[in-house]
Order: structure tokens, then C-alpha cells, then sequence
């Protein structure tokens, strides 16, 4: 693997240029351009928030900030695996002509897709300093911030590690993009973005003593981990209110958090030693 | 006598010939449908040197292996067995848009396709002009290329292809592009190319090409070299051969 790294970093300057390329060719068509990277979410987050104020009776302050704060890595992880398992095939013509490291192929694309994720959380700053100076209560300046470094860096890993593994995967298989569609989706719904971790742990379909492993195993899914950690290191924790019921926040659990970070990073190793093995075989599958 | 730009001594490349069709996750579940792989040896033993500075041209049928002697080279694939040492940057002349993204301008993709090839940006801004004029697309070089005739990306992916300084060409099929005037210039970069050391490696099937530009000729026939010679000694035999029909093949 040390010799694959070595040569990935010979070829940083072709990694760079995919990137641009990336980026570049993403909008270049569109009027709106960069800003459909927002207006997606928006208009999720919007209809998300009407919906569980009105109809749910979710009276939790602040509520489209908790949802964005989940929504927004979600939709970068969801993105940089479905891109990358078709960027194998997408670029076959080239795969069969011209040497480079095929790693190079998800790899731009995932990059691409963090940084517009990036980009989102800049906005979505905005947006809290927006919210601050409506409600002077909620500040978007808090000590837990200075992690975000640390969660994009566990994000990157495990969407790399998977987005290489799905890559490698899906060149052979089709079926892979098809597979992971679905498992998105049903993720979606086992990540705390339309609902609170808290949620979990207080929910009532599970006797008293066996709420806190519910908890537990909920977490162990690195995304749903990493979905809890964002909001907690983003935006202010207040009480969550459904109903007439209201919940305390819970604090963030640093070794859940550590079992994500090992997973994540496991997964990369796993993703690009999977890669390389395949890589070969790319242009000559029968 | 100097050292082999290019070197390979019994090579050989098998590749796995499946019958049904794609792969999919169904073929691993329908075991008793498992798709019948047959071994297809596509390359049985090659060996020869090329020179710096020395234009090689590979003749022979279709499917005699050229592409895929052209392939191993360029590191796209693993050889079976045997040796294959090149000297040198390879640059593989992209065949049509190969490297190309339509909603880029010509000039994003010329810098796309320079650092494909090994130039870092910055080298790639020091040809820019340089491919631009001999590509004669200086007017169009900032649309998209999705608005270029075939001819205008042919232009410019062979002038992307001779400008990078590359040590050894790999040219599949296409070794002169657009009109006769054009035509000739490329005649005189492969000339001049050649002047400077650099070595090529051609597949074509346009014996004129060859006659031209070709050194040497290697005839490769089902796998194994067969014959080889210079061009004006080869080529009666080869066309001679091909004049009759196909023994069993």
C-alpha cells in the first residue's frame, strides 16, 4: 500500500486538476450555478420544519438549525458515494487508454464534493448568526466548534473508505449503485436529521433498562455517530420539546465518537486496499 | 549502440473470455448458471527493442494483438508474463475526445489532458500557445468543445499528444489528421519528433502512413511477431499475405 501512496502523490498535480475539473464542470451550465448546492437543502430543511412544527407539534426552538446541522454532512456523504461508484465506468474511455493511479477517479470526486460541503457550512453559519441576531440567546460562537476540524476529518475518511470500496465494486457489479441507493435511504431514516438522538434514547417502544444499548447500537452506525456529533458541536443545545413532552439535551459521547473515528479509519484502509487489488482488473473484466 | 528506448522480451497476455454477457451480482448468485470463462491467450511470447529516435510500425489483422501490445505499453494493463521496460515518458495519442470533457473549453482541456500526460500546469502554460497554433483553433479556444467539429478535436488532441515532450509516442490508427495542408504538418512533428530522439510506436492499417513515417515494421500474427523488415521489404509481403483469404483463422 506504501508504493500506491507514493505513486498517488506523484500524480497530486492530476488529482488537483480532476478536482478543478470537478467543481468546474458540476454547474456549468446552470444559471444559479454553485447556489443549487443550497437550494436544495433549503428547500428540505424548509418543508422538513413546517411540517414537524405544525403538524408534528415539534415546538423545539431552533429546529431547521438541528436539521441542517445533520442534513448538510448527510447529503455530502450521500453524494461523494453515489458519484464515486459510477466514476470508474464514467471514465472507462480514459481507463483503457492512459495510465494514471484509477484512484484518482473517486478520489477527485469525493474531494469535490467535501468541498462544496464545506462551502454549505460557511452558508450555513450565516444562517446562525442570522438566527443570533433574531434570538440574542443562541450564539454561534461556542468553544465546541473548534472540533469541526476533527468530525470533517472522520467524515472524509469514512466516505473515502466507502466511495473507493464502491468505486472498485461497482466497476464489476452494477448492481453496487443500485444497492446503495437503497441503503441511503433506509440510512437516511436511521441518522438523527428529522428527529433528536435524544429521541432514541427516550423512546417509548423500548423498556426503561435496555434504552441506553438502543442508544448504543444506534450509534454505532458511523454516520448516524457522526450526525449527532455535527449538531452538537454546531448549534446550541436547548431542550427539545414534541408535544406537550420536553427533553433535555444530552452531551456528546466522546468514546461513541472514538468508535466512529476508528471505524472511519478502518474503513478507509479497508476501501483503498479493496481498490488497489481490483484496480488492475478495471479495463480487462470479462 | 545506445540503450532501448523500449524493450519487451516474451511477453505475454491472456485475458478471460466471458460468454454470457456483463457481470453482475446475478452471475454470482445463479451459480449453476455460472458464465463459462475461457482463458483467450491474446499475446503468446513478444520480444523486441525499439531505438531512440526509431519509428516501429505494427502491422497485422484484426485481433492479432496490437491494441493490446499497445495497451501493455502504455501501463493500462499487466502483462501475464515477461518483461516490458520503457525509457522515458510514454504519451498515448488519445484516440477522438477521449480526454476530452465536452462542457470544458478547448483550453481546460488541453490543460486536463497536458497533466493526464505528466506536465505539471505550469508547463502546460509554457506549450499553450504552442498547441494552440499548431492545433489552428486559436479563435474557437475558449468555447466549450462540444462546439468543435470532429476535425477541430482531432487537431487538438494530436497537438496536446507531440507537444508534451514525451519519450516514446503510442499511436493507434490515427497518425495524420484533417486536411491534406494538416496532414503534412503532422508528417513534419512526427519527422522532427523522431529528429529529436523521440521514439514511436504505431498501429496502422494505412500502409501509405507506414511507408512514410515507419522505420521498421513488425508483423504480428496471432500473437507472436512473424515477420519483420523495413517497410519498402515488408510490405509487398504483408499486402500479398492479406490478398489471400484467411487460412483458418
Amino acid at each position: 500500500m506504501r508504493s500506491e501512496i507514493q505513486e498517488l502523490w506523484r500524480f497530486r498535480e492530476l488529482l488537483v486538476s480532476m478536482v478543478q475539473r470537478e467543481l468546474k464542470i458540476r454547474y456549468k451550465n446552470s444559471a444559479f450555478g454553485f447556489l443549487w448546492s443550497l437550494i436544495v437543502p433549503l428547500v428540505t430543511v424548509v418543508v422538513m420544519t413546517l411540517v414537524f412544527k405544525f403538524f408534528l407539534r415539534n415546538g423545539t426552538e431552533n429546529f431547521s438549525a438541528y436539521v441542517l446541522a445533520a442534513y448538510l454532512p448527510y447529503m455530502f456523504f450521500q453524494f461523494a458515494l453515489l458519484d464515486s461508484a459510477q466514476s470508474v465506468l464514467g471514465a472507462i474511455q480514459l481507463v483503457k487508454k492512459i495510465y494514471f493511479p484509477r484512484e484518482i477517479l473517486p478520489l477527485s470526486l469525493i474531494i469535490g464534493n467535501f468541498i462544496h460541503f464545506v462551502l454549505a457550512l460557511g452558508v450555513f453559519f450565516l444562517y446562525l448568526l442570522a438566527v443570533w441576531v433574531r434570538h440574542p440567546g443562541i450564539s454561534p460562537f461556542r468553544a465546541e466548534m473548534l472540533w469541526l476540524p476533527v468530525l470533517l476529518a472522520i467524515n472524509f475518511c469514512l466516505a473515502a473508505g466507502i466511495g473507493l470500496l464502491c468505486a472498485a465494486l461497482n466497476t464489476f457489479y452494477e448492481d453496487v449503485k443500485y444497492f446503495l441507493s437503497v441503503i441511503l435511504y433506509v440510512t437516511f431514516f436511521l441518522c438523527p436529521i428529522m428527529y433528536f438522538s435524544e429521541d432514541v434514547l427516550y423512546s417509548k417502544m423500548v423498556p426503561e433498562g435496555q434504552r441506553e444499548l438502543l442508544y448504543t447500537i444506534y450509534h454505532l452506525n458511523p454516520i448516524a455517530m457522526l450526525c449527532t456529533a455535527y449538531r452538537k458541536v454546531l448549534v446550541a443545545p436547548g431542550p427539545i420539546k414534541q408535544g406537550t413532552e420536553t427533553i433535555a439535551p444530552i452531551p456528546l459521547d466522546w468514546g461513541l465518537l472514538g468508535v466512529t473515528a476508528a471505524i472511519s479509519v478502518a474503513m478507509l484502509v479497508f476501501g483503498y486496499w479493496t481498490f488497489n487489488r481490483l484496480k488492475w482488473r478495471f479495463v480487462e473484466r470479462p | 549502440m545506445s540503450d532501448p528506448a523500449i524493450h519487451l522480451d516474451d511477453l505475454r497476455k491472456e485475458f478471460m473470455l466471458s460468454h454470457s454477457g456483463a457481470a453482475s451480482i446475478k452471475t454470482l448468485l445463479l451459480w449453476w448458471k455460472r458464465r463459462t470463462l475461457e482463458r483467450d491467450e491474446v499475446l503468446r511470447g513478444v520480444t523486441f527493442d525499439v531505438h531512440p529516435g526509431e519509428c516501429v510500425a505494427v502491422l497485422g489483422r484484426n485481433g492479432a494483438g496490437k491494441s493490446t501490445l499497445l495497451g501493455l505499453l502504455a501501463r493500462v494493463i499487466k502483462p501475464t508474463s515477461g518483461e516490458i521496460v520503457v525509457r522515458g515518458r510514454i504519451a498515448p495519442l488519445l484516440e477522438l475526445g477521449a480526454g476530452f470533457h465536452p462542457d470544458l473549453t478547448g483550453v481546460e482541456n488541453v490543460f486536463f489532458n497536458g497533466v493526464i500526460l505528466g506536465l505539471t500546469r505550469k508547463e502546460v502554460a509554457e506549450r499553450l500557445d504552442r498547441i494552440v497554433d499548431f492545433a489552428e483553433v486559436r479563435r474557437h479556444i475558449d468555447a466549450p468543445v462540444r462546439t468543435y467539429s470532429s476535425g477541430m478535436l482531432a487537431r487538438l488532441g494530436f497537438a496536446i499528444a507531440v507537444h508534451v515532450d514525451a519519450d516514446v509516442l503510442l499511436i493507434d490508427e490515427v497518425l495524420a489528421v484533417g486536411d491534406y495542408a494538416f496532414e503534412q504538418k503532422c508528417y513534419a512533428k512526427i519527422e522532427e519528433f523522431k529528429r529529436n530522439g523521440g521514439t514511436i510506436l504505431f498501429v496502422s492499417h494505412e500502409m501509405q502512413d507506414v511507408r512514410r513515417v515507419a522505420d521498421r515494421c513488425l508483423w504480428l500474427e496471432r500473437g507472436r511477431i512473424v515477420d519483420e523488415g523495413p517497410p519498402e521489404e515488408l510490405i509487398p509481403r504483408y499486402e500479398a499475405a492479406m490478398a489471400r483469404p484467411t487460412e483458418g483463422l
